[in-house]
């Protein structure tokens, strides 16, 4: 265990931490971001981390083109992403009749990147075939909780009788 | 096999979907459903086919152990849906640890370490949508702690003598106050809206009270605060929602020739209790010319009840007489899920999450290759 | 020399930290004596700055000092 990522400095950080929490009702004077009137001040904190939260979704890029590529023959690299997204992308993919390779792959372990290549015959490009691919994945899914949700309920209904 | 002219029989595509179990060796692991593989047969993605192919069967559904199977979906599915149940389902953990006071022989990292570890159950509503991830600012940055992010509990225990114990008294629980330190001794402080969403039946309080945290003597005492957040597993795995989610492939058993009398009672034993019933052999079974049951009307033979149960040990692979006459297999396409959950959540619904994770991740990904490609 | 050079550091806002909660932190300790556990007989003993260090009660010169009341933070990690 490495000692320094658990102790934090003991002193200087310490009060502070503690109070933000429970400083909502009572006003605290360091932290005077906040406005003082405490029912206000909850609803006016639903606004800003929403705010936040929208706009650094969209700016990290998360699937770029790697450098070689062609228009049927293209390796895409996936950031934040591991087996679970590559296994099952590249089955769905491959199910693609005008796709004629795909596979997947993880550079290294320490980082988390996934490459995922995709060769096509004439007829489609690699870009499409993996928005086909994410799609069909995305219908996947929806099958699987219709069916799942309906045999949970018949399995209660039938343990219930 | 090949296929004939006509296409596939029934016996030719159920047995493609069957893993073979030998002595020594597993054959046929990979899936070979893909388009081009089998010439003259299409299986490219088709939305209705796998519609109509596939099925839930559910086993049993307790609130916090549930197992049911998934027929008809590749292992890359299943497996997609496995890893994202153990690592990428938010949960709500102790995360910070403010310690004023800890006299106890417990050290304050380890300490801090077990109340990490405890898992805590609320108000469902309260934790899946009204709780919100918190991201750690950098340092110099104001804190960012609200009521929708960070859930506040507290911990003050001292040990004193108990002045109505025995003379000759040797449990310590008895002879001290508080001399073990348990969950249920973690107190709840809701702020603001938490009030609403966590109170009475869906307070935040651990699922286990009787977790043991540690144990103490007079003079020594315990004061602290924890700050809870949510998190996924693959961060840290206290905030997997899951004791483990596991799945196993059906297992199938082949009677190849008839197993008889003492040779039935010993494959019975091979198995798990269950799986192999005994029966009696008929008068039509043994009229039928070559099926081997000639001659041996009324004698007990094995017959498969229950694969489900085998635990596949392939213990009847090493007896010599049975050799040629049992085949063992696996279904590549039947997963038998075990989902225990640690009480947060309830089974069922978290693999429900697990798959609208999937989904979202594969929406997200969409967004971002069409910004791509612009 | 560095451009740098070490700074004492100094009570009340030296820019990263808001300053009330610094300095309170640093400061003398309000209350009065500090209470040293004996390590024979385990009494507290009151012991002011410049005392001699005996233990009230047994004569004992090994005293301990006491857990810091500070508050620490931990990751429970």
């Amino acid at each position: 265990m490495a000692p320094r990522s658990t102790r934090k400095k003991a002193v200087e950080e310490a009060p502070m931490e503690e109070e933000p929490t429970s400083h909502q009702p009572t006003a605290e004077d360091e932290d005077a971001s906040m406005a003082d009137a405490d029912v206000d001040q909850e609803d006016g904190e639903e606004a800003n981390p929403e705010d936040e939260e929208e706009e650094e979704d969209e700016e990290v890029q998360r699937v770029r083109i790697l450098p070689g590529s062609t228009p049927t023959a293209a390796s895409f690299e996936f950031l934040e992403e591991g087996h679970t997204l590559g296994n099952a992308l590249r089955y769905i993919v491959m199910q693609n009749p005008d796709v004629e390779f795909c596979a997947y792959a993880i550079p290294h372990p320490s980082e988390a990147k996934m490459n995922v290549r995709i060769q096509t015959y004439e007829g489609t490009t690699a870009i499409q075939a993996l928005e086909k691919g994410l799609r069909d994945l995305q219908e996947l899914c929806d099958v699987v909780t219709d069916k799942f949700t309906v045999a949970r309920d018949e399995f209660s209904n039938r343990m219930a009788a | 096999m090949a296929p004939s002219r006509a296409g596939p029989t029934a016996e030719e595509l159920d047995q493609r979907k069957i893993v073979g179990i030998n002595p020594e060796t597993v054959t046929d692991t990979t899936n070979t459903d893909f388009p081009g593989h089998y010439p003259g047969e299409d299986h490219s993605w088709d939305l209705e086919r796998f519609r109509n192919g596939f099925q839930i069967e559910f086993h049993h559904n307790d609130p916090f152990d549930a197992s049911f199977s998934l027929i008809g979906v590749d292992a890359s599915i299943a497996n997609a849906f496995r890893r994202i149940l153990i690592a990428d389902i938010p949960t709500l953990a102790i995360e910070s640890v403010f310690i004023t006071d800890n006299t106890s022989v417990i050290q304050d990292e380890v300490l801090a370490h077990r109340l990490g570890l405890i898992p805590f159950k609320g108000n469902q509503d309260g934790l899946k949508n009204f709780l919100r991830f918190w991201k750690k600012p950098e340092p110099g940055v104001e804190p960012t702690l609200y009521d929708f992010n960070t859930v506040m509990l507290s911990l003050n225990v001292e040990c004193t003598h108990n002045p109505k114990a025995s003379e000759d008294e040797e449990d310590p629980t008895k002879l001290y106050n508080h001399a073990h330190v348990y969950a249920k001794d973690i107190q709840f402080h809701p702020v603001g809206r938490q009030k609403k969403y966590f109170s009475g039946e869906g307070a935040i309080a651990p699922v286990h009270p009787d977790i043991l945290i540690a144990k103490m003597r007079p003079g020594q005492a315990i004061e602290l605060t924890m700050h809870m957040h949510k998190g996924v597993g693959s961060d840290h795995a206290k905030f997997s929602p899951v004791a483990t989610a596991s799945y196993r492939l059906m297992p199938t058993i082949t009677i190849t020739q008839p197993i008889l009398g003492k040779d039935a009672e010993k494959f019975a034993k091979c198995f798990p209790k269950g799986v192999i019933g005994l029966e009696k052999v008929s008068r039509k079974e043994a009229a039928q010319k070559g099926s081997g049951y000639e001659g041996h009307e009324g004698e007990l033979k094995a017959v498969v009840k229950d694969p489900m149960r085998d635990t596949v040990s392939r213990e009847c692979l090493r007896h010599a007489e049975f050799q040629g006459k049992v085949r063992l297999g696996r279904r590549r396409d039947h997963f038998i899920f075990s989902i225990e959950s640690t009480g947060q959540w309830n089974s069922d619904d978290l693999f429900l999450e697990s798959v609208v994770k999937l989904k979202e991740k594969c929406a997200k990904l969409e967004k971002q290759v069409i910004n791509m490609a612009r | 020399m560095s451009r740098e050079q070490y700074q004492i550091p100094t009570t009340g806002g030296q820019g990263d930290f808001s300053g009330g909660q610094t300095s309170r932190a640093i400061e003398q300790a309000p209350t009065g004596p500090m209470f040293y556990t004996c390590g024979d007989c385990a009494v507290k003993v009151p012991l002011e700055k410049g005392a001699p260090i005996r233990c009230q009660k047994c004569g004992a010169r090994v005293l301990y000092k006491e857990r810091t009341k500070r508050m620490v933070q931990f990751e429970a990690r």
